[in-house]
């Protein structure tokens, strides 16, 4: 359609020329509207138009296209190179070339027809994808709720693992996966940086973010915490090799510290007394951690044992249940102290440290879940006789 | 041959359990077999025991955090008088009957976000003054602030 208003552009500024290249249909058919009133490119426009609209009845087209032969006139008149002799010339040349202009009429027609089917067409095929769609959906939730576990990890041997799975688990497991890759790319970066033994204040930039990474970490575990405790609490975001070392939804603390120093040696004397330290004290506040998980365990068992022979009746069953529900939501508190502990652990380190050591002290601990990362593959991937 | 003393009759010797005192003035971790004075508390109640023990946690009842606390303390030779809170209390209620002096916080505002927010529960206090909900409690404990402001408020000696 834009090839209309370039070939009048053409036409216009060059002075028409009754010749077989620059009589191109369109200069030929604005010639003929504007003799017989219906003016074709806009015609066109009002056939898109009608499309849009789902209607394609020529009487709209028509009203439209007065109103934008009226506009057209307007913009004839700005054109400063047309001179009235031109214009006579128009009237006599239209007269000639009538049964092509028709058919090119009739073309323009069947090409807008064409055109409306085609987007009739689309139309329709993007409805019944959204009715597959819906179906799809409708199909998954049914799915959940008789327990089917569906998402990431199905190459581990999860697949027996029965469980619903939210929208919360599904966003967290994407957002982990992204922030493992940030994680291997940082320390691919912080290694490079060590060997090439880049300045303090290039590492000091690394180490920052490699901190932060970690914030980044303990943010998106808490909301998920909210919405799925328990699958936080299995570990089966993780892979197998660092399952093994689950502690309260993630690694543990003084574990953590025990990889960490013989790798940053050599330390001042001050710094041997702050790890060793630290080294003490994260162990105390897991081991109170973990103190306060048994006793819940306890309570929560108390909890529901306490009437096997349900003499005291439903409401106190209710009663029981109601407390047995306040105490698992209990545990979404424990794995954000859990989490408290790590990140301040990990921060108390980063004080201790020097920037270059810091920087050597993350890349020990991304080339380690690396390593666990690599054996859990190497265990899934081993052949072995299915059970 | 002298007779040796017995045990029960040094007093010197009994875990001064109504103060909050430390045990055996050492870094003993110790379970004691009862638990530290308890009360079911309003604010006055509170108060009151954060005024005369030197360790003090307040917490709900049934709450398992407080266990985590308790430990924790007990960890550093600390034995903590635990005041129970009902399980419905309005912790900005109660703070709101808390003398300023006690809840301002070293470098706070004076507690005015607390008497906002209210006071995560559970809440430790130390010689008189909240140090925080068990999120403080952790981040002093891992910096190595805890064990100087337990000997400050003269609840540890070593």
């Amino acid at each position: 359609m834009m090839e209309l208003y370039l070939g009048y552009l053409e036409d216009n500024f060059y002075r028409f020329k009754p010749s077989p290249n620059s009589m191109s249909s369109a200069s030929a058919q604005f010639a003929t509207s504007r003799r017989i009133g219906i003016y074709e490119p806009n015609r066109q426009i009002s056939m898109w138009g009608d499309s849009f609209k789902a209607d394609s009845s020529q009487n709209t087209g028509a009203s439209t296209i007065v109103e934008a032969d009226a506009k057209h006139d307007n913009r004839l008149g700005d054109i400063p190179l047309e001179s009235p002799g031109p214009s006579k010339k128009y009237d006599q040349e239209a007269n000639k070339p009538a049964d092509k202009v028709l058919r090119r009429l009739a073309q323009n027609r069947e090409a807008a027809r064409k055109s409306r089917l085609r987007k009739k067409a689309y139309v329709q095929q993007l409805e019944s994808s959204r009715l597959k769609l819906s179906q799809l959906e409708q199909e998954l939730e049914h799915a959940k709720q008789q327990g089917v576990y569906v998402g990431g990890h199905l190459g581990d041997s999860s697949l027996g693992l029965s469980g619903t799975v939210n929208s919360g688990v599904a966003a967290f497991e994407m957002e982990y996966g992204h922030w493992v890759e940030e994680q291997n790319r940082q320390t691919g970066e912080l290694r490079a940086a060590l060997q090439a033994h880049v300045s303090d204040i290039e590492l000091r930039m690394l180490v920052e973010s490699g901190m932060s990474h970690y914030d980044n970490l303990f943010h998106i575990k808490a909301i998920a915490a909210k919405s799925d405790v328990f699958y936080l609490m299995s570990g089966m975001w993780k892979t197998p090799a660092e399952r093994f070392f689950l502690w309260i939804g993630g690694f543990r603390p003084s574990e953590l510290l025990k990889v960490l120093s013989p790798q940053l040696e050599p330390l001042t004397e001050q710094q041997v007394v702050a790890v060793c330290n630290l080294q003490q004290s994260s162990q105390q506040a897991e081991d109170a951690l973990s103190q306060g998980m048994d006793k819940l365990q306890q309570t929560l068992a108390e909890t529901l044992t306490s009437d096997p022979l349900g003499a005291s009746g439903v409401a106190t069953y209710m009663g029981q249940m109601a407390n047995a529900m306040g105490k698992l939501e209990g545990l979404v508190n424990f794995v954000n102290q859990a989490d408290h502990l790590r990140q301040q652990t990990l921060q108390q380190m980063y004080k201790i440290l020097t920037t270059r050591q810091a920087a050597r002290g993350l890349l020990v601990l991304g080339d380690y879940f690396q390593r666990l990362r690599a054996l859990s593959s190497l265990w899934t991937a081993r052949p072995h006789e299915p059970a | 041959m002298k007779q040796a003393i017995p045990y029960s009759s040094g007093t010197a010797w009994a875990p001064r359990s109504d103060d909050g005192g430390a045990i055996n003035g050492g870094r003993q971790p110790v379970e004691p077999t009862g638990m530290a004075a308890r009360c079911a508390a309003s604010g006055g109640d509170i108060r009151r025991m954060v005024e005369e023990n030197r360790v003090v946690v307040v917490g709900r009842r049934g709450c398992c955090m407080v266990h985590v606390v308790r430990s924790l303390l007990l960890g550093q030779g600390v034995n903590p008088t635990v005041c129970e809170v009902g399980e419905d209390a309005d912790e900005a209620a109660l703070i709101g009957e808390l003398p300023t002096e006690m809840v301002a916080r070293c470098g706070g505002d004076g507690g005015a976000h607390l008497r906002r927010q209210g006071m995560a529960l559970p809440a430790v206090f130390v010689g008189g003054r909240l140090v925080g909900g068990l999120d403080r409690l952790m981040a002093v404990h891992i910096s190595g602030e805890l064990v100087p402001i337990l000997k400050q408020a003269g609840a540890l000696w070593l």
